[in-house]
């Protein structure tokens, strides 16, 4: 911060760091999502963002290492994510039928 | 600067605007299409990454099949109002943002401040790393982690199994009925 010119040159210079900065980003985005919103819908799309955000760093690692793990991880990562909103969407359907709201101050307490 | 530069804080500045606009915006359908551009355009920057597959497989299922499933189940349940769409008290609201804010400078302070000491490869800094193909992704899918390709297609079999029994029980789904 002290180097103007080396501040400049570092951020165009765009390597990992910029792409895991974007990652974290990213992450606390979908962190704040959950929560702070109370639609469970919505809380379900944070997660979904934070999963994207894991993603991504995987991706940057397996582009600047030159290692294909990471890609194979990120393509476990992705199948597990879409299963778990499958089931996350059925259990918000299934509350909906019972409480008739996704708004989840209605259902705070455990007992149903 | 240079053109990879360029489009990468253009997606950059995309993608973050469009997930803060998922995270605020009261309506949850806009919220589920902002949700569905931030997909696209990270797959864009898988792409720019190398990693075309992975960038087309984030297209196919998370924007093309995941995000249509968000936004069916949000028409199926046809809110009329949101009651409250945010944490109630102020001072909850900033605790959670500060905390939140807290974990975010943490982990950027953590990135930029490491950066010179990662070692992402074996070998002299100098030279530059291997660049992989798709080639490669399958052929560890395939030998190496073969266990854990099948076990996660037996893992979807189950999960589709398990929604449609969760999701079959009795009762309407309209929040007027």
């Amino acid at each position: 911060m002290l180097n103007p010119e080396a501040t400049l040159r570092s951020l165009l210079d765009v390597g990992l760091d910029h792409y895991l900065v974007l990652s974290a980003l990213l992450f606390v985005i979908g962190m704040v999502g959950v929560l702070i919103r109370k639609n469970i819908i919505v809380m379900l799309m944070g997660v979904e963002l934070m999963l994207n955000a894991v993603n991504l760093t995987f991706v940057a690692f397996a582009h600047f290492a030159g290692n294909a793990n990471g890609l194979v991880m990120t393509f476990f990562v992705m199948v597990i994510a879409a299963a778990e909103a499958g089931v996350g969407l059925a259990i918000a359907v299934a509350v909906f039928k019972r409480f008739k709201a996704v708004n989840i101050e209605f259902f705070e307490n455990l007992k149903g | 600067m240079d053109v990879s530069a360029l489009m990468f804080y253009f997606f950059a500045f995309l993608i973050v605007a469009m997930a803060v606009a998922t995270v605020a915006t009261p309506h949850p359908i806009y919220s589920a299409l902002y949700l569905a551009g931030t997909m696209v355009l990270l797959a864009f920057v898988f792409i720019g990454l190398g990693a075309q597959f992975i960038g087309g497989v984030q297209l196919v299922v998370y924007a093309g099949a995941v995000m249509v499933l968000f936004v069916m189940v949000l028409m199926l349940f046809d809110l009329q109002r949101e009651v409250q769409k945010v944490t109630a008290h102020f001072g909850q609201l900033l605790l959670k943002l500060g905390g939140a804010s807290a974990i975010a400078g943490t982990l950027v302070g953590a990135i930029t401040m490491s950066s010179p000491m990662v070692l992402t490869r074996p070998g002299s800094p100098g030279e530059s790393a291997p660049v992989i193909s798709t080639l490669d992704l399958s052929r560890m899918l395939f030998t190496e982690y073969l266990l854990a390709f099948e076990v996660l297609g037996l893992l979807l079999l189950v999960v589709a199994i398990g929604v449609v029994s969760v999701a079959r029980m009795k009762g309407g789904t309209h929040a007027q009925s």
